[in-house]
């Protein structure tokens, strides 16, 4: 099989990178094993602080509604956080008491839900809370099994059963002028969020639960829709298992799926993601790129991996791939001439570029331009 | 009577000091046992939880391979929901002297263990994940004990007796006239409150810690601290202990428990100072693995949970003006007769297994002093779960058909799994997925077994101590206790506490999928989470 451009991740980095190449004509396959970090994404793109008019348009364009409007947002812990961007449904307030009372409405059974560090770190700031549990006859086929009650078993009944929440919540709302529920609506139908803000007499508040995240899964669903759309071939649950690369040239590579089947294109781009998304494997002696065997930026020494204090900042999270000034991945200290790097793969070895999502993004749309102005 | 008054006082809340309180109680005295942190934090908690069959010591210490072995088989019948009867494998590689076999097998029939050669095929169906070039094989009656279920099954107990437990609250000095000790001087650590308790004898059961409290008492004993270094692995990859066939060395031997394995141990000799902090180096790390994967090959592909370091209360011989009870491992010091002070007793040295003991010959000289005249009873009386041995029984008897997670809590609470609130949903709903933890099992423990922090709890429960090392199950944890307790602001810090607790055990060994594990937890409390 041949393209124009092969990504390898399929992450918030390779769509992005995928949409941009389709948008401009490219024929570009994504090869992605199934998981990676929009399942636990907070909903709030803290590390994009100007995100600029491209990018904005980029989401909008995918179905995906963002917000801009600097501020704190509300964590499932009850406590804020600066950011100046997030999905729509995830508040961005000016000052931290937002409300005069606030009612919390959790699901009865539900632990993936903190109510009561929400109302703690919401009285702190001067809020009244009240917490209220709801006992909903149709989440008790949920409650059957013991590990059911998750979000986004939760989330795929509550694309049918919102209305009886707004209803629900009509009945147990008082004096309060805010209404905070978890984030387990609208992962298909995406118009829920915002009706059930029109359905109750409150400021509606969404607040996270532990993951996997419901607003992250949606906008992985979206964007992965429009690179579709835009005729890009998504290969879900396959991996990269060879790379062919003569002379600083990447031929083909090979997956796990498609064995003898080759995927040869003109350009790639790793965006295989950290540690967890196994785009950098560690054993006890090394950190190491497993699909080409890139140059990678860490300490050889182990006991400089760590910080013992679990709160500090970790050294390992900032190793990465090491990529020339065009984001050419190298391999043994020299580029390979079509191989892109972008996403957490590259680890903190390109501050400029930002972390976390404002990394995945910025680097997947540096690497897609490089592709497109050769 | 006043309510600051006891019979005895004991300090310490390892295996020793719980063993200790139940013997008193059981003869009838009025117990308070007083421990600065949690149940099980010394040595007790960080060990092999090896059932010694004896063999280990029977060439080099027949007394204390004679100890270990009638132990083994008192705790089969009192503690039998603590107690994992796997049996135990004493291998000869290539590399050992198949000669020490028979040393090892006459020197163990000589301390009364049922030590049986066994041909190589056997061992190796016996134990597929046995190094299959084994020469030599010998079987014997080894088993796994869970140390924290056995520390807290004997507390409660002792307080169904009648006995108090104060935890997180230190001795800070003791109540002395002349030369007798009347009392302790504590604070408790959680409210800032001091107390003063009294008893005519006090039990210092503190493991290597113990000898801070001997100097509070101005009385001096030797102790040597001696780390031992262990790793943890996240499947139980044996299911048969499995010995090296060759004098006592380091990593050698492998521990079935529960859900996972142990490989142990080194041992070290650290200045007092680092008895608070132990830690495992790189090179431990590194020795572990390599002796454990002779042991079991596929130990080297196995994902390490965690790595821990405990301390021996060991007693150095020269400072010991006795002398006499070296060679049994067991110290019991009568500091009345040995340095002319009176109500104060010093029990230390010895093994979690051989916990019994050394608490019944605390108990008979607290019992002298008194002038109490009662047997011991606790080789026949089982703790509390242990009345029945089979555990799917116990499940059975409980519900009609017992679950997985009611299975699970059966096998770590004994016939006190009825205790748990079950048979509603509600109740039965997982919070800890790894270990298969209800909210039923969450909830009676809080109320029932002194649980103050989400670490006490996973001592109790096995919350976190599974294959995410507590990534969900801590919050969802968290929250029960903060309603339990009604103090959210509290279970933030405790939450931090819980984390870095299990990072401490976690960036020893931080590579493959425990760092993508780490990495995971990182993110997701610190940026998804907002903590």
């Amino acid at each position: 099989m041949k393209f124009d451009s092969v990504i390898i991740g399929g992450g918030l980095s390779g769509m992005v990178a995928g949409i941009t190449l389709q948008k401009a004509g490219q024929n570009t396959a994504i090869i992605s094993t199934g998981q990676n970090a929009l399942h636990f994404f907070s909903g709030s793109f803290e590390s994009l602080k100007e995100p600029g008019q491209r990018i904005l348009d980029l989401f909008a364009e995918a179905g995906v509604r963002l917000h801009y409007s600097p501020g704190l947002w509300l964590t499932p812990l009850g406590t804020f956080k600066e950011s100046a961007l997030s999905l729509e449904d995830i508040d961005l307030f000016p000052e931290r008491k937002f409300a005069r009372k606030v009612l919390i409405v959790n699901f009865l059974g539900y632990h993936d839900f903190f109510s009561s560090f929400l109302a703690e770190g919401l009285e702190k700031q001067g809020m009244s809370c009240r917490v209220r549990f709801l006992n909903l006859p149709e989440l008790e086929k949920l409650e059957q099994s013991p590990s059911e009650m998750r979000s986004v078993q939760i989330a795929r009944t509550m694309d049918r059963l919102w209305e009886k929440v707004v209803q629900e919540v009509r009945v147990l709302l008082k004096d309060e002028d805010a209404v905070v529920l978890p984030q387990v609506f609208g992962l298909q139908d995406t118009s829920v969020p915002g009706r059930i803000r029109q359905g109750i007499p409150a400021r509606v508040i969404f607040a996270g639960t532990l993951p996997p995240s419901v607003p992250g899964i949606r906008t992985q669903i979206l964007l992965k829709q429009r690179y579709q759309l835009l005729g890009g071939t998504y290969m879900m649950g396959d991996e990269v298992v060879r790379a062919h690369v003569h002379d600083g040239v990447v031929h083909s590579v090979a997956t796990k799926n498609l064995d003898s089947h080759y995927l040869e294109a003109a350009n790639f781009i790793l965006s295989t993601g950290g540690y967890f998304s196994k785009g950098l494997i560690s054993n006890p002696f090394q950190v190491y790129e497993p699909v080409f065997g890139l140059d990678v930026e860490y300490k050889e020494d182990r006991n400089q991996w760590y910080n013992p204090a679990f709160k500090e900042d970790q050294p390992y999270m900032h190793f990465g791939v090491k990529a020339d000034e065009n984001l050419r991945a190298l391999q043994d200290g020299k580029p390979l001439q079509n191989l892109y790097v972008a996403g957490s793969v590259l680890g903190d070895t390109r501050p400029e570029f930002g972390t976390a999502a404002g990394q995945a993004i910025r680097t997947a749309l540096h690497a897609a331009d490089q592709i497109l102005k050769k | 009577m006043n309510a600051n008054e006891f019979d005895v006082i004991i300090i310490g809340g390892g295996i020793t000091g719980a063993g200790t309180q139940r013997d008193c109680a059981m003869r009838g005295l009025r117990t308070l046992l007083i421990e600065r942190s949690d149940i099980a934090t010394g040595a007790t908690g960080r060990n092999h939880g090896l059932l010694h069959s004896g063999a280990r010591y029977a060439v080099n210490d027949p007394e204390s391979a004679e100890e270990c072995i009638r132990e083994n088989m008192i705790l089969r019948r009192i503690a039998s929901h603590c107690i994992d009867e796997t049996d135990g494998l004493f291998i000869t590689l290539p590399e050992d002297d198949l000669g020490y076999q028979q040393t090892f097998v006459e020197a163990c029939r000589k301390a009364g263990i049922n030590a049986e050669i066994i041909d190589p095929d056997l061992a190796r169906r016996m134990e597929p994940s046995v190094n299959p070039e084994l020469i030599g094989a010998v079987k014997v009656p080894d088993g796994s004990v869970d140390p924290f279920r056995l520390c807290a099954a004997n507390m409660l107990d002792a307080k169904l007796r009648g006995g108090q437990v104060r935890l997180q609250t230190e001795v800070t000095g003791f109540i002395r006239e002349g030369n007798v000790i009347k009392g302790v001087h504590t604070l408790n650590h959680q409210t800032g409150e001091t107390a003063d308790y009294y008893a005519p004898v006090t039990v210092n059961a503190c493991g290597i810690w113990g000898q801070h409290i001997v100097e509070l008492a101005g009385v001096k004993v030797g102790m040597y601290p001696a780390k031992g270094a262990l790793l943890i692995f996240a499947h139980r990859v044996n299911n048969v202990v499995i010995n090296r066939c060759r004098k006592p060395s380091n990593a050698d031997i492998l521990v079935p428990g529960d859900t996972v394995c142990v490989i142990g141990t080194t041992s070290t000799r650290i200045p007092f100072e680092e008895c608070d902090s132990v830690a495992v180096t790189p090179d431990e790390v590194t020795l572990l693995i390599t002796e454990g994967a002779k042991l079991a090959p596929s130990l080297s592909s196995t994902r390490i949970l965690r790595a821990y370091a405990g301390v021996r209360p060991l007693v150095s011989a020269d400072d010991d003006p006795t002398g006499r009870n070296i060679s049994r491992g067991i110290v019991c010091l009568d500091h009345e007769t040995r340095d002319g002070l009176k109500g104060f007793i010093t029990i230390t040295g010895g093994k979690l297994m051989t916990y019994r003991l050394m608490a019944e010959m605390a108990t008979d000289a607290v019992c002298r002093k008194l002038g109490v005249e009662k047997a011991c009873q606790t080789a026949e009386i089982p703790l509390p779960g242990s009345e029945e041995k089979s555990f799917e029984a116990v499940a059975q008897k409980i519900w009609e058909n017992p679950t997985m997670a009611q299975k699970a809590a059966v096998s770590r609470m004994g016939t006190r799994a009825a205790r748990i609130r079950t048979g509603n949903k509600r109740d039965d709903a997982l919070i800890c997925e790894c270990e298969e933890v209800s909210v039923g099992e969450i909830n009676a423990a809080i109320d029932r077994l002194e649980v103050s922090t989400l670490t006490d709890l996973r001592r109790r429960t096995r919350v976190g101590m599974g294959t995410c090392q507590g990534e969900f199950c801590a919050c969802r944890a968290a929250a029960l206790l903060a309603k339990a307790h009604g103090c959210v602001e509290r279970e933030r810090a405790d939450l931090e506490d819980f984390l870095q607790e299990r990072w401490k055990g976690n960036f020893p060994i931080g590579w493959g999928d425990t760092l993508r594990e780490a990495e995971y937890t990182q993110w997701v409390y610190k940026h998804v989470l907002g903590l």
